[in-house]
């Protein structure tokens, strides 16, 4: 269970988050939409102790996040952040076995070893785990790297943008991984969100922020509506019904005439 | 998979490489001297001559030793392969320390006995300079780690800046307190300050036992700050813990044998490429092996050559050609 009480946190003199307070519901997928630098990074950096509250309290499973030893809180909550460049050259294998370091320390008993197995099967890297990481494509790196989230078998998984630089095929396909881990594997996942059509086909809780607070949150069902997202947003949306999902348009489809004449008022 | 039969494999091919290179060196120093001073080598000559040898090469291996650990250390915490703490100017920060210590000792009484006494200075000295690099470590590394041209940039401008400030004060002292300033400064691998070697031995082999303990943290550390807290490394901690003892561990090879800028960057990475692996409980030990190897060996083609160059002009050259290969290979410039 994680509960964020009053959160606020600040840079410098800007208020990044404004006495925000949510709870965050078991064995869903909550995704946090909103503008850039509506603060929904932050908020998930202070919910997993990446970086520490200015005021108020996260509190999981009911204790003070703040008070818990790292390694405490890494065998219950595993953050992805954008994957960044490795500083060393490491096959996938290795990266999974990271994942058990908060359970093992790093030395691997035979139960860590399974651990590690079933995360790269899962996630079906088996044919690939003796490469490089930086041997691999985008969308299998990204798949190794919730893979050692997998192996560090905790019960929360937070991503922050997991669909950047990933084409619409990967895009898809982790998003249906990240609902498999919730449906088959009963975790909780929280992830940011860039793109409002991802979350209203994937995620079962919307989170919606703006200016450091939270402005509305509930169902993916009730939150995509187009007078709600044109608050979330400052834009306006449409949306259209595809079979039993939701599908927003936000672009202005100009006829041709108004593009011709645009162009001519440039020259 | 690390295979543990070729590490000790290696390990060993390293440590005879090492013995024969301290017996070149003994070689190389012995007979030297003998011949060079135009006297016959008799037994109480060389037995003489063998014992300043043995200190010369304890006080060597513990120098390299210390400069390892910490350079590897750094490049860690720092998330880079190319910086060592000497190349930012670590070591010019102990000499400005020195002068500062001599001109004040000048003025109060107790402060000459400090500055007089190697294992008061010694203390003193490693104590500013742990408040000088964590301030600077605080004020610039943090921010900018991934950063290698500014932060190259950053150790050039400290270390001109600290040695303008030495100068100084140097102009400031009047002779004999110079003669005192240089007797402790210009220690270098021939002219080591010896009466440190009781200290920095045995503060080798804690900083060596410290860091090594650390080394599956250290190794997670390597997948960056953000999946190291995520997976329960106390991050800020641990770099702050590091960078203290790092200082410490400059401080007192510095103290002990002068600065020797490229050595660290030479002894991680060539282990690196040896061991092929980023496990900090190996690299640890061969950069260890391989940093004492090339100052002894060093050392001992200098002494063969009748003192050429300076052991620290063939490492800076051999290093700092290193330097510029890495840095072309791993930013493609």
């Amino acid at each position: 269970m994680i509960e964020l009480k009053q959160v606020s946190q600040a840079y410098g003199t800007q208020d990044i988050l404004k006495n925000v307070s949510l709870k965050i519901k078991e064995k869903r997928i909550t995704a946090l939409v909103g503008a850039n630098g509506a603060g929904k990074t932050t908020l998930l950096n202070v919910a997993a102790n990446l970086i520490p509250a200015k005021s108020g309290q996260v509190l999981l499973d009911g204790r003070d996040i703040c008070q818990m030893e790292t390694i405490e809180i890494a065998r219950k909550i595993a953050i992805l952040k954008q994957t960044q460049h490795l500083s060393m050259r490491i096959t996938v294998q290795e990266l999974v076995a990271f994942g058990r370091y908060p359970h093992s320390k790093g030395r691997l008993k035979s139960a860590d070893e399974t651990k590690i197995r079933e995360a790269i099967a899962y996630m079906d890297l088996e044919n690939i785990k003796e490469k490089f990481i930086d041997e691999l494509s985008g969308g299998q790196r990204q798949r190794a790297y919730i893979a050692m989230i997998l192996a560090q078998d905790t019960r929360y998984v937070f991503l922050d943008e997991p669909l950047n630089n990933l084409d619409i095929k990967y895009s898809v396909e982790m998003m249906t991984i990240l609902q498999k881990l919730v449906q088959e594997l009963d975790k909780t996942v929280i992830i940011v969100l860039h793109d409002i059509n991802f979350a209203a086909a994937f995620a079962d809780e919307i989170v919606a922020m703006k200016g450091g607070e939270i402005i509305r949150e509930g169902p993916a069902e009730s939150i995509i509506d187009g007078e709600t997202l044109k608050d979330v947003f400052d834009h306006e949306f449409h949306i259209i019904r595809v079979g039993e999902r939701k599908v927003c348009v936000y672009f202005q489809p100009q006829p041709d005439r108004e593009i011709k004449r645009s162009k001519d008022c440039f020259i | 998979m690390v295979n543990k039969k070729q590490v000790t494999k290696k390990f060993v091919f390293l440590a005879v490489l090492i013995l024969l290179s301290a017996g070149l060196y003994i070689y190389a120093r012995v007979f030297a001297k003998a011949f060079d001073a135009g006297i016959a080598l008799t037994y109480p000559v060389a037995v003489r001559i063998l014992g300043r040898s043995a200190s010369s090469l304890l006080g060597m291996a513990v120098s390299a030793a210390l400069i390892a650990v910490v350079s590897l250390a750094f490049q860690t915490i720092t998330e880079n392969r190319v910086l060592t703490p000497s190349m930012l100017g670590f070591d010019s920060v102990f000499l400005a320390t020195q002068s500062l210590l001599v001109y004040f000792a000048a003025n109060i009484g107790f402060m000459a006995r400090l500055f007089a006494n190697p294992y008061c200075n010694f203390f003193v000295t490693t104590g500013i300079m742990l408040a000088i690099s964590m301030l600077m470590y605080g004020l610039m590394l943090r921010k900018d780690k991934n950063h290698i041209v500014f932060l190259l940039l950053f150790g050039l401008i400290l270390s001109s800046i600290v040695q303008s400030f030495t100068n100084y004060i140097e102009v400031l002292l009047d002779p004999q307190q110079f003669q005192q300033l240089k007797a402790v400064t210009t220690v270098s691998v021939t002219n080591m300050n010896e009466r440190v070697i009781v200290l920095a031995a045995p503060s080798m082999v804690l900083l060596t036992f410290l860091f090594v303990r650390q080394s599956r943290e250290f190794d997670v550390m390597l997948l960056g700050e953000n999946h190291a807290k995520s997976l329960g490394v106390p991050y800020s901690r641990r770099v702050n813990s590091t960078l203290l003892l790092i200082a410490f561990g400059m401080a007192v090879t510095t103290a002990l044998i002068g600065p020797l800028t490229f050595l660290g960057l030479l002894a991680v990475n060539i282990a690196r490429e040896l061991f092929k692996t980023y496990r900090h409980s190996i690299l640890f030990f061969g950069s260890i092996l391989m940093s004492v190897l090339f100052l002894v060996l060093g050392q001992g083609i200098v002494e063969l050559l009748r003192y050429a160059a300076p052991v620290t002009v063939l490492i800076d050259l051999a290093g700092g050609a290193y330097m510029i290969i890495l840095i072309m290979k791993e930013h493609r410039l």
